[in-house]
């Protein structure tokens, strides 16, 4: 008799342990198709967002192969973001975020090539990533783990076409870019990167969504830091528009808990160096330094280990290492022109 | 009642199993995968999508990646049929910084395999922790600056054991083991690379029963600044690093930069920079042809070391202890030598102690070079060994304090007195 009682508890324990395990919901499963979503209305090439998809831009973007992008955020229903100080803003759980590439070819045409989607998972509050390759037809995205390399040619700001290689991420190399302290988090949409006013609209993006009442304890704007448009050369000087792109097309990696913590080279707008990298040697750059001592030699980018990187579309030297084959001239450019009018020293 | 029990034990196994979800196979992983040549796109997506406690394994053949990555995972253990059988080829790598990737694992292996030919560097554990490195071949053919910078590179780690491997050809270490605590390197050999192995701004490390030959450094042990931790308490001992003597292939700071593996002469043994609390004792140091030993600090390669000391960087090497090694060198330095920066240094220590003392009849420089830059230079002290150093050495002509501080001044005089650095 005993022994049965002993048995109905083991039993109600081994129950329980596995109703646990039901009753909360299993990790999130990314869906098949693009589509499978309802993002968007009508053609899905078109990327018409639904009602609760937002679009959103950024003040400075990374730099992609001259990609043409379009973001998206997606609040669940009553969801707001929520400010509480610098940085990211918080998310609700369930919240997505979209990345949509395309290339703009040689008639002109906005091609489609891959949407990049992270989702906060609330099985765990953590962020999960999932990459979609369009099909020829563009007509859908696919679920894509693998990354791909495909061949383009596309025509860049200026109209010029360039024949490449794109670079397609697959799901670990997004989560390089996307782990800072083992944690996985999105990384444009930080505030500072969101408070500035769209070309073609009146109002501040943070404002308009606060109108909307996407925002909750969104201060006056004034007391909310704003990244340099890094293309204004107008209303912002080369340091301001270097280091934003920088912060942008760097320090995802170059930060402290980044990928490229072990360089000793953080390049964040917040980085506690005025200038960062002048006069600090490689450490493990190996031949990807090219042979040069410093990373940021004031008044000489040519020798310049930082600029002559990101001048390179050579693996194990070009800097991004993923997700970019062509060199971003007018970037390039900027960062040139950045080190270039530092005094000698 | 005995049917009982035998229900009884076979719920607690199942509840135990439900609840821990438990390891299912002897060898302890909980999922296996297997591939063969051919199926490198199965592995690639088995890599993306792999689950805690994974044994993959690679049967014998040669594959071909352009190039791989393990991500934010725990208990992996990649296996091949042996250092010669299953073998990674990088050569088609297009992007990224290395062949095979690994970052936050937290217990990885791998384990029986040969890794080659990436532009990048071959294996590369980022911030993971419990990692083994064991029958692994890190190869490229060609040693020259087109080779990626290190063969095996563990980085940010905790409790690191690199086993039984071969690095060929990289143009900075070999076997590298970076910003990391609690690393052993044993039983390797590396051939070709600028240093055969390097333990930089990394603590608590054994490295022992090594061949390192044929490189132009065989080991060093670094500090650097700027970096995220301090080194220190490396152990070397039972190694045989000889015929270090090739030129200087490191593309980055080859010449002239201030920092890193450019730095080392060809024809040296091992190097200590600026790294603290370091024993290098049973060592068979032979026919590293400029300098067996060489101990410097920071001041040696850069005068403004001292605006970059904090908590993680401290440029002074200090309880340094050389014992009980077997050293030898040839008649004279490797030609490489003479176009290397710190190199000719070398060599114009040695000239002037000769010059000094024509007793010495032309004799090599000294077996153990050190800068005789002292911590008196930060504190004003006067002692005369105030950092501890400690030599218990019986050979002739064993060492030389090489007055760095004076180097191409008119006072400039390198001396060879051990007395006040010998072990007490």
């Amino acid at each position: 008799m005993r022994m049965c009682y002993v048995m109905a508890v083991m039993l109600l324990a081994c129950i329980s342990c596995n109703n646990g395990a039901q009753q909360k919901k299993g990790p999130f499963q990314f869906l098949d198709r693009l589509s499978d979503y309802h993002f968007f209305e009508g053609d899905l090439k078109l990327l018409q967002p639904r009602k609760g998809v937002t679009s959103y831009e950024l003040a400075t973007p990374l730099f992609t192969d001259y990609a043409v992008k379009d973001r998206f955020i997606v609040l669940p229903e009553d969801s707001v973001l929520t400010y509480a100080g610098d940085g990211l803003p918080q998310f609700p759980d369930a919240t997505f975020i979209i990345k949509n590439f395309a290339y703009t070819d040689t008639l002109h045409q906005k091609v489609m090539i891959e949407t990049r989607l992270l989702y906060k998972d609330p099985y765990d509050h953590g962020w999960k990533v999932m990459n979609y390759l369009w099909n020829k037809e563009q007509t859908e995205a696919e679920r894509w783990l693998l990354g791909k390399r495909i061949p383009i040619t596309l025509l860049d700001d200026n109209g010029e076409a360039h024949t490449t290689l794109y670079q397609m991420p697959n799901t670990n190399d997004c989560k390089r870019c996307h782990i800072n302290n083992s944690t996985l988090t999105p990384i444009g949409p930080k505030w500072r990167n969101l408070n500035f006013t769209r070309a073609g609209h009146s109002q501040n993006q943070l404002q308009a969504w606060a109108g909307m009442g996407l925002i909750k304890n969104l201060p006056d704007l004034k007391q909310v830091a704003a990244l340099p448009v890094w293309t204004d050369s107008v209303h912002h000087s080369v340091n301001d528009r270097a280091r934003a792109y920088l912060d942008v097309n760097c320090a995802h990696c170059h930060i402290r808990g980044g990928d490229a913590f072990n360089t000793g080279l953080f390049l964040d707008y917040e980085s506690t160096a005025k200038v960062p990298g002048v006069l600090k040697s490689p450490v493990s750059a190996g031949g990807g330094a090219g042979g040069l001592d410093y990373d940021v030699v004031p008044g000489d980018a040519a020798n310049s280990i930082l600029h002559y990187r990101m001048n390179s579309v050579e693996p194990g030297t070009a800097m991004p290492e993923l997700a970019r084959t062509l060199v971003h001239k007018e970037g390039v450019a900027l960062i040139a022109a950045w080190i270039n009018e530092m005094p000698k020293r | 009642m005995r049917i009982y029990n035998v229900i009884l034990a076979g719920m607690v196994a199942a509840s135990l199993h439900a609840c821990t979800n438990g390891p299912t196979n002897s060898d302890g992983y909980i999922n296996h995968l297997s591939f063969g040549p051919g199926e490198e796109t199965k592995i690639a997506e088995a890599l993306l999508t792999l689950k805690d406690s994974s044994k993959v394994e690679l049967k014998e053949g040669t594959y071909h990646f352009d190039n791989l990555s393990i991500a934010q995972l725990k208990h992996i253990l990649i296996k091949g049929a042996g250092a010669e059988k299953t073998i990674l080829d990088f050569s088609a790598q297009s992007q990224g910084g290395e062949g095979l990737r690994v970052t936050d694992v937290l217990g990885f292996t791998i384990d029986g395999l040969t890794l080659q030919e990436s532009k990048g560097d071959l294996i590369k554990i980022n911030k993971s922790e419990d990692v083994v490195v064991s029958n692994v071949r890190a190869i490229w053919q060609k040693a020259d600056s087109a080779s990626g910078g290190y063969a095996i590179y563990p980085v940010l780690c905790k409790r690191v054991l690199v086993e039984n491997c071969y690095a060929q050809g990289a143009s900075d270490a070999g076997i590298y083991v970076g910003q990391s605590d609690s690393a052993i390197v044993r039983n390797c050999k590396a051939y070709k690379n600028v240093a055969g192995c390097e333990i930089e701004n990394t603590s608590n490390a054994k490295v022992y029963d090594n061949e390192f030959w044929g490189n132009t450094a065989g080991f060093l042990i670094f500090d650097l600044p700027d970096l995220s931790k301090r080194g220190g308490h490396v152990e070397a001992y039972n190694n045989y690093m000889h015929d270090n003597n090739e030129r200087n292939f490191a593309k980055s700071g080859s010449f002239g930069s201030t920092w890193g593996v450019g730095n080392a002469a060809p024809g040296s043994g091992i190097i200590v920079l600026a790294a603290s609390d370091i024993n290098l004792h049973h060592n068979k140091i032979i026919n590293n042809n400029s300098a067996a030993i060489a101990v410097v600090s920071g001041f040696f390669i850069d005068e403004k070391a001292a605006e970059k000391m904090n908590d993680h960087y401290f440029p002074i090497p200090r309880n340094i202890k050389i014992h009980d090694n077997e050293m030898q060198v040839a008649d004279s330095f490797p030609t490489a030598v003479y176009a290397h920066h710190t190199g000719k240094v070398l060599v114009g220590i040695e000239q002037m102690l000769n010059a000094q003392d024509p007793s010495r009849k032309n004799a090599r420089l000294p077996f153990i070079t050190w800068d005789g830059i002292t911590t008196n230079i930060l504190t004003g002290g006067k002692g005369v060994n105030p950092d501890s150093l400690c030599i218990s050495q019986q050979q002739p002509n064993l060492f030389v304090n090489a007055d760095a501080l004076n180097i191409g001044k008119p006072s400039w005089k390198p001396t060879t007195d051990v007395t006040p650095y010998v072990c007490k």
